[in-house]
Parts: structure tokens; C-alpha cells; sequence
């Protein structure tokens, strides 16, 4: 009982804080637009939002669900083939030493111009080009980390494979690939919300006009200001959700991770 | 008619070490190290940090090579012993992989060999059962304490039926009250399954209460200054601990090793 106790104590003490700043935020920002009087076109009240995003529930949910496939297509792909060509590229130094610098650079390029050359290889109504940049975006991310993990090796575990006269494949197969795990699920963990922005930000050039990211440059550039943010707030909830969830996964997979955390 | 001849589990002859030979920063590790292991037998290494005892015990595992000499391992030049896993490994740090069970972990070495997976499972039960931690084979190594992991490392270095464990300080982590209940089982483990200990250890008492020979060696460049035959016969007990022939052997090691380096304090070996 005492530690059930505890436990509910101690978690509400971690949820409590945030809550009530968003609570709070909330507040002031509906208080502030009633008494300054802040015109809708301006800045909408937080219950205009509410409001527009219960209306017609269908149609944030509808864009929501546009951009967080084409998220999640490009997540799960680019972290598969981040690993793939990760693995592949270190199982030869020279290939290794290559491309490992070029993944580093590349990776800090805001490589989101891309889908407009993507999104001309595919038709109009395709989904592909954003896919594909989801996909490249998170390829780095998940490469890098990766290869980071591929070479942090613990000196007693290589030692005691040289001991039982293990071959080069069966110390990668047994210890290193098994060691970039904590890796892959933290470079995941990261790419996550990404994927989400790079969706919604892929739409902005070009392609069907159905995602979050249309949707909110259409609305705020229209006149319904409420309707745009009720489509941010959707944003925001896809984003929390590819969070939690590959949190989840993380915690699910390498359960070590909970008492160590690589850089 | 060979294999008839009991030959000793381990022989050093005219062992010398060079590290970073030639540079600068040349290091002479070991010199003129010779010395026998018996079958069965017991051998404590001690000497002040830096001595090579580690370096020596390494070289017996054919992780690194000699600059001069021979290691006979098993009737067999090591780098053979090495290949055909005729000895088992364990040092302070326990080792074990965070992502495989403990009998998983167990069986690593015996999947390198390419036992099927029947006989692993029942190989690893049977050490699990030697090592008193048989209710935690599916048990993540992250679960447990850090005195059970090391019984773990013991039970994967004895699992592919080595008959030579080689260990490097490896109750070194452990509290004092761990590391002497540690001590107590090795024993028991040892004695029953007669296998031969080549144990790198920096406490006097330790070498003392575990072993059938001392080996004592000098500070950089490490040799063997001295052999200590403990003589307190294989029943060994906590009152062994207390009995006045420990405590004339623990002296004799002491003096010794005080002998390499006559007045000068013997830095980095523990009184314990």
C-alpha cells in the first residue's frame, strides 16, 4: 500500500508541473486575447480551437493521418536501411572510413529541398517524394548512431571472443550488431519527431494538398486562423504519439537502457 | 602413448615481454619468467601493480604474444589451446552480454563451439546448478548482483569443459564480505570439478587462502622473485582464515614481496 503510494506520489510529482504550466499557459493566452480584445484573425482563442477542432473532427483527423503514414512509411524505412548500410558499410574498414564522414556532413544539411526533385520523379497525387525524404532524413540519423554503436565496444566482451577463437563474422553477429541496439533505438527515439516535421514541411513543396502541412499554411493564410491552429494541435498530438511510441519501443527492446544511456 | 604421460596444465619457459619495442616509450613488461602449473593445481600470482602478472596471465591465454619464449598450455603451444578452447577466462569485469539471458550467456562459448541446442540448455543447467543459481537461468544478467554475475563468468568459463580456468582479479569488484563467500565457492567449485586455476589476485590473504603455490613477483620488469607452497591442504574453511598456518603463509608472501624492494613501502598490493 505505502508503495503504491509512493509510487503515484512520485509519478504525479514528475506529471503534475508540466500539466499545470500548459494549464496555466492556456489560461493567460485566452485571458489575454478576451481583455486586450485580440482580433480571431490575429490570434485565435484557445477555445475557437477547441471549438473548430471538434466541429468537424474528421477533417484534422483525416490530415493527421496523411502526414503521420507518410511519417511513419519513412521512419520505419530509412531506420531499416540506416542499419542495413550501416552494418554493411563497417563490415569493410575502407568502405567504412568513406563513408562515415560523408554520413556525418550530410546529416547536418537541411536536406528538406530534396522532395521538390523527389516529388517530380513520381505523379502529382503521389505520397512517394515525402516518403522518401522522411526516409533520407532518418537514414542519417539512424546511420550515424549505428556506427557509433558498431565501434563502442566493450575491451572484456572482444577479449572473450578472442578467447573462444571466434571469426570476424561470428563477433559481429554475436556481440557488435547486438551492441548497436541501444543505439538504433535512441538514434529511433530521436528520428521520431523528426519524421514528423520533415512530412509536414515536404508538403509545403508541392503534391496533393491533403496533409497537416498544407492544411495549416492554407488556413492560416485564409481567414480561418482557429481551423489552422486546431490543425497544429494535431501536429503536435502526431508528433507526441511517434514520441511516446518509440520510447516505448526503446524501453520494450534493449530494457538494459533503463540503467545506461550511451551519449 | 602421449596422452598417457600426465602432462602439467601449463609451462613457461624463458618468457620475456617487450611492449611498444623499439619506440620510445618501449616498456619491458616481463623478463626471464619460467614456471609449471601441475595438473589440478591451484597457483596464486601476486606482485605490486604494473608488475606483468595480468600481462603473464594474458600471454598464458594467447590474447597476446611473447616477445621470447614458450607457453605450453594443455601439452599443446597456446595459440592452439586458445583455438581449441581448452581453457576458460575470467576477470573483474564480469563480461556477461546485457542482451542474453544468463543460461543464454552461459551457452555463448558452446554456440562458438556448435553444440546443438539441447545440449547447450542442458550444459548450462547442469553449470547453473555447480554455481548455485539455478532458479535465475532466464534471468537478465542486469538483474543480478554483482556476485552473482561473477558466478556467472565462472560457470561460462567452466562450461565448455575446460579443465584450466584463468582468472585476473576477478572478485576485485566485490565487497569484502561478497568476495570471501566468492572465495569459498571457487573452492568448492574446483574441488569438485578438479580444475587447474592460474589466479591473478593483489591481496596477500586472498593468493594465501585460494591457492597450493604462491607465485611472487618482483615490481617493473616483473620476474618471479619467490614460490610459496601454502600447504594448508584442500579442506579449507572460514576457520582456515583464522588458523595460525594461514597466518605464518600470509606472512612469508608478505615478506617476500617486501623482499623484491628492500625499505621501500610495496606500493599497490593489499594487506587484506
Amino acid at each position: 500500500m505505502t508503495i503504491i503510494a509512493a509510487r503515484t506520489r512520485d509519478s504525479l510529482a514528475i506529471v503534475l508541473p508540466p500539466v499545470i504550466f500548459g494549464v496555466v499557459f492556456v489560461a493567460l493566452w485566452q485571458a489575454w486575447v478576451e481583455i486586450e480584445d485580440v482580433q480571431p484573425y490575429v490570434i485565435p482563442k484557445p477555445t475557437a480551437i477547441l471549438q473548430s477542432l471538434f466541429d468537424d473532427p474528421n477533417l484534422v483527423t483525416k490530415a493527421c493521418v496523411v502526414t503521420g503514414v507518410n511519417a511513419l512509411v519513412g521512419l520505419i524505412l530509412g531506420s531499416i536501411l540506416g542499419f542495413v548500410g550501416s552494418v554493411l558499410t563497417n563490415r569493410f574498414r575502407l568502405v567504412a572510413d568513406l563513408v562515415n564522414p560523408l554520413a556525418v556532413t550530410v546529416a547536418a544539411v537541411p536536406a528538406v529541398v530534396i522532395v521538390g526533385v523527389l516529388n517530380n520523379m513520381y505523379a502529382l497525387d503521389s505520397q512517394i517524394g515525402r516518403r522518401l525524404m522522411v526516409s533520407i532524413a532518418v537514414f542519417f540519423i539512424v546511420f550515424v548512431q549505428v556506427t557509433k554503436g558498431l565501434r563502442h565496444n566493450n575491451p572484456t566482451q572482444m577479449e572473450l571472443m578472442q578467447s573462444y577463437a571466434a571469426s570476424p563474422r561470428q563477433v559481429l553477429a554475436k556481440v557488435r550488431v547486438p551492441n548497436t541496439m541501444p543505439f538504433l533505438f535512441t538514434a529511433i527515439r530521436t528520428a521520431a519527431p523528426i519524421a514528423v516535421i520533415i512530412a509536414l514541411v515536404s508538403e509545403y513543396f508541392g503534391g496533393t494538398q491533403d496533409g497537416l502541412g498544407t492544411k495549416i499554411s492554407g488556413s492560416l493564410n485564409g481567414s480561418n486562423k482557429a481551423l489552422g491552429f486546431a490543425y497544429v494541435v494535431g501536429g503536435s498530438i502526431v508528433g507526441l504519439l511517434f514520441f511516446a511510441g518509440s520510447s516505448l519501443l526503446e524501453y520494450l527492446v534493449v530494457p538494459w537502457q533503463r540503467r545506461r544511456r550511451p551519449g | 602413448m602421449d596422452t598417457a604421460v600426465p602432462n602439467p596444465a601449463v609451462v613457461v619457459s624463458g618468457v620475456r615481454k617487450v611492449f611498444n619495442r623499439g619506440a620510445t616509450n618501449q616498456v619491458d613488461a616481463l623478463i626471464d619468467i619460467d614456471f609449471t602449473v601441475q595438473r589440478g593445481e591451484f597457483v596464486s600470482l601476486i606482485g605490486p601493480s604494473g608488475c606483468g602478472k595480468s600481462t603473464l596471465l594474458r600471454l598464458i591465454a594467447d590474447l597476446i604474444e611473447p616477445t621470447d619464449g614458450t607457453l605450453v598450455v594443455n601439452g599443446k603451444p597456446a595459440h592452439q589451446a586458445r583455438l581449441d578452447q581448452d581453457y576458460g577466462i575470467a576477470s573483474q569485469h564480469s563480461g556477461l552480454f546485457d542482451w542474453r539471458t544468463v543460461e543464454r550467456n552461459i551457452e555463448l562459448p558452446l554456440e562458438l563451439k556448435g553444440w546443438d541446442k539441447s545440449r547447450r540448455r542442458a550444459r548450462s543447467a547442469e553449470m547453473l546448478a555447480l554455481v548455485k543459481l539455478s532458479e535465475f537461468a532466464t534471468h537478465m544478467p542486469w538483474q543480478l548482483s554483482g556476485g552473482m554475475q561473477q558466478r556467472v563468468a565462472i560457470a561460462r568459463a567452466l562450461a565448455a569443459h575446460a579443465e584450466l580456468l584463468l582468472m585476473d582479479e576477478p572478485f576485485g569488484a566485490l565487497d569484502e564480505m561478497t568476495r570471501e563467500h566468492m572465495q569459498a565457492e571457487l573452492l568448492r567449485i574446483c574441488s569438485e570439478t578438479g580444475t587447474t586455476v592460474v589466479f591473478v589476485t593483489h591481496s596477500i590473504p586472498e593468493a594465501v587462502y585460494l591457492a597450493d603455490r604462491v607465485v611472487v613477483m618482483s615490481p617493473r620488469p616483473g620476474r618471479i622473485t619467490a614460490m610459496v607452497d601454502v600447504g594448508l591442504g584442500r579442506d579449507r574453511s572460514e576457520l582456515t582464515r583464522e588458523a595460525t598456518e594461514f597466518f605464518d603463509r600470509v606472512t612469508e608472501v608478505r615478506e617476500a614481496l617486501r623482499g623484491t624492494h628492500v625499505g621501500d613501502p610495496i606500493m599497490g598490493v593489499d594487506d587484506r
